[in-house]
């Protein structure tokens, strides 16, 4: 059976121009305006056809709306459609400082269960790095528009690392939490 | 739907509630609802009371449920839950049927006349498994289901619509077997759900439990036999919801300890018992807001279920979220005044663009790879519908086939996960190792449920794939069922299904006529509309007629005739949606 346009790119589908910095706003907007009109529940009384393609469209907008939203999705799509693989930007060397630092990171994570007062420094370390992350954001703006793309891409794998990091320090909020 | 407005439709004896209370016995045909309750604590295990609490588990993870509960369970070959019953063995969906269909009646005989579809509204928390399973049961009671739809949605919908406000929601529901939270955002008639939580092992139940837990410590009484529990059981739930008006009750003991008695409880000492399942709550409700990316700023709180009535839960939810919650909507009537609402829209009996809801998956969707480990493919509170590709590899040569193990969770180790589904790609074109790239498509729609799909890629077969539900029903053993549920009734089952075809075509021909009339002339070439008006032209002819599998082939050809027309139509809705935008915001622009 026939499937959406994919050949259209995400930042297309939403009427926006190819690049980082994104109008969030603008992005909201569209993306409602279009599960307006695409969502199967705006097809419950139309054949069995067309409401199979409303689920495949409105996946679609859906998928698109994910990735442009979020800085690290986004940035990686950055790349994709510039032609750069996977593989490529997974095989982006990294410096030993930072490796380093990622390492002191995590070990920091791990000992906090047994601090005395381990939320408190969890949010500090939530703070350090979401202020690299930011810098990383800064990196990889900065490479993207002056069509750095390797640059690009080290600045992308980065930010991967630290937001696995983000990730396991909510894993530890959720568990001191319970 | 009344004058635009939602009714809930009573009984004939005026009472809008029907207990979820089926009673089995030899001989007679089952009893639902406040006839069925009555037996209850004398024939425990033949009177089904959380029935939804089953749907779509597994005896061995549902057994300590079902010993609480007084209920036997059958030995089941496919691991699938199944009740033993005077009446013989009955599975949860066979009982929802009988709890859906005394519900489908009333509404024929209220309402007069068949009813379109339905909108069933389901336990946010509910995974694919118990969602299947409440579909089929509605499918088995003769139901068109028009959406499955999240409760705590569903309750967001019935304030939504009438204040018509913008902002953030949280929708706190304390239902009888479950705990959900829901996080929504407003905007402009289009309710996004941000985040979805909750405990499904905490529920306004555990609150009658704790009393009567309390109950039987504080009389020193010994072990009760099962009737004698259910009895305690409901006067405990008695005393909580007088306590929700008077400071302190008696419960009565008759019938539960042989001395017989009562005893004297407190609102204090009921507020301290329950306070524990209170905070669990408020713990879920923090974790939901750090999902949705809010800290506990929500513009309002929408209090459902029969529990949200006791006050120290009204008081908790208050003080957490720091504002008062919504109780305008009786707690026991807003979700199935959301549905109705819902069903409206769906059926298409409002102006378009009234309102769209846009639900989220609420549990991570994974596969099993090496080492009995799940990589997520679709994490939870991801919107729906999804679509997801994954691509797999042969590990030997010539290798034809390929299984795959489909999880639900969010634990790292399969032993950990819900098992949903056992898949075997077959057909895989012989190669050496490695070489064939298989694309699986995972596939989850607007009702939460799931659909595979799979494609080798270098050869572009399409791999046939054998579906081994590990829980819920498959399409034949549905069909077993609505068999022999309508074998009494041949003639019935075969006006049905003409009926259903007849409306598919329809559907099919008048979505097809406004189509062409709209875009015949730029979407489609001479040939193409030729093509199409004839095959139009023979479904027309056919559809008068009795032969319902001719109209169904017919339906289905011009469907897929029709298929690129379609797509070209979605594609100029992108266009034009966006053009609307663009001078929205623009108006928006120059009116600041």
């Amino acid at each position: 059976m026939s499937s959406p346009d994919f050949q259209r790119n995400y930042f297309e589908l939403f009427d926006l121009p190819v690049a980082y910095a994104l109008d969030q706003d603008k992005l909201g907007t569209r993306y409602r305006q279009l599960q307006r009109e695409l969502h199967p529940d705006r097809f419950a009384g139309r054949s069995a056809h067309e409401q199979r393609l409303a689920v495949q469209y409105s996946s679609l907008v859906n998928e698109a709306y994910a990735t442009l939203r979020k800085p690290l999705p986004r940035a990686l799509y950055l790349l994709e459609i510039a032609g750069m693989s996977a593989e490529t930007i997974a095989g982006q060397p990294l410096d030993g400082g930072f490796l380093i630092q990622q390492m002191e990171l995590r070990e920091k994570l791990e000992e906090m269960e047994d601090l005395v007062d381990p939320e408190t420094a969890l949010d500090h370390l939530v703070t350090e790095i979401g202020e690299d992350v930011a810098v990383l954001q800064e990196q990889f703006s900065r490479a993207y528009s002056a069509q750095e793309m390797t640059a690009a891409a080290g600045a992308c794998v980065k930010m991967q690392y630290l937001d696995k990091l983000l990730r396991e320090a909510e894993q530890l909020e959720s568990r001191l939490i319970d | 739907m009344r004058g635009g407005r939602a009714a809930v439709l009573p009984d004939e004896t005026g009472a809008a509630m029907l207990p979820s209370v089926v009673n089995y016995s030899e001989g007679r045909a089952p009893l639902v609802g406040a006839a069925a309750l009555a037996l209850g604590s004398q024939f425990p295990a033949d009177t089904l009371m959380s029935v939804k609490r089953f749907m779509g588990r597994g005896s061995s993870d549902a057994a300590s449920d079902a010993q609480r509960s007084h209920y036997r369970l059958a030995e089941a070959e496919q691991g699938l839950v199944r009740f033993v019953t005077s009446g013989g063995e009955v599975s949860p969906v066979e009982a929802s049927a009988e709890i859906l269909r005394v519900l489908r009646q009333r509404a024929v005989d209220t309402l007069g006349g068949e009813i379109d579809g339905a909108v069933i509204t389901v336990p946010a928390y509910f995974d694919e498994a118990q969602r299947q399973a409440t579909k089929d049961a509605a499918t088995l009671a003769g139901l068109r289901v028009l959406r499955l739809m999240n409760e705590p949605t569903a309750a967001a919908v019935a304030y939504g619509l009438d204040s018509a406000e913008q902002g953030v929601i949280a929708v706190y529901d304390l239902g009888g077997g479950t705990f959900d939270i829901s996080i929504l955002r407003l905007q402009k008639g289009v309710f996004e759900v941000l985040a979805t939580g909750g405990d499904t092992a905490l529920g306004g139940d555990d609150l009658d439990g704790v009393l009567a837990d309390w109950v039987l410590q504080q009389s020193g009484a010994p072990d009760l036999s099962s009737s004698q529990y259910r009895q305690l059981q409901a006067a405990a739930r008695a005393a909580k919801e007088r306590l929700s008006d008077e400071q302190e009750v008696d419960i009565d003991l008759q019938g539960v300890l042989s001395a017989g008695g009562s005893l004297r409880v407190t609102r204090e000492i009921f507020e301290d018992l329950i306070q524990p399942l209170v905070k669990r709550t408020l713990r879920a409700c923090r974790k939901c807001l750090r999902d949705a990316g809010l800290d506990a700023d929500v513009d309002n709180i929408v209090m459902v279920g029969g529990s949200t009535r006791v006050p120290l839960v009204r008081e908790a939810v208050a003080g957490f979220f720091k504002r008062p919650p919504l109780i305008d909507i009786d707690p026991d009537e807003v979700v199935a005044i959301g549905a109705a609402i819902q069903a409206d829209i769906l059926v298409g009996n409002r102006p378009e663009g009234d309102l769209l809801l846009l639900d989220v998956i609420p549990l991570s969707l994974g596969i099993e790879t090496m080492g009995g480990l799940v990589e997520k493919i679709v994490p939870r509170n991801t919107t729906i519908p999804v679509s997801r590709a994954q691509e797999f590899t042969t590990f030997k040569d010539g290798q034809t086939a390929l299984s795959v193990h489909i999880v639900q969770g969010e634990r790292e180790m399969v032993s950990d996960c819900r098992s949903l589904a056992q898949f075997e790609l077959r057909g895989i074109p012989p190669m050496v190792a490695g070489a064939a790239r298989i694309r699986v498509t995972f596939q989850v729609d607007a009702d939460g449920l799931l659909n595979v799909s799979a494609r080798e890629e270098i050869t572009g077969t399409r791999t046939s794939i054998t579906v081994k539900p590990s829980f819920g029903l498959s399409d034949e053993e549905i069909a077993d069922m609505l068999q022999s549920s309508f074998s009494h009734a041949e003639e019935d089952k075969a006006a049905r299904q003409l009926a259903e075809e007849r409306l598919a075509a329809w559907q099919l021909l008048e979505g097809l006529k406004s189509a062409l009339q709209a875009d015949g002339d730029t979407l489609l070439d001479g040939e193409e509309r030729a093509a199409i008006s004839a095959k139009m032209t023979e479904l027309q002819a056919l559809v008068e007629g009795q032969d319902a599998d001719a109209i169904r082939n017919h339906t289905e050809r011009l469907g897929r005739l029709s298929e690129a027309f379609a797509a070209r139509r979605m594609d100029k809705s992108i266009r034009s949606a966006l053009a609307g935008v663009s001078l929205d915001s623009f108006d928006d622009e120059v009116t600041q």
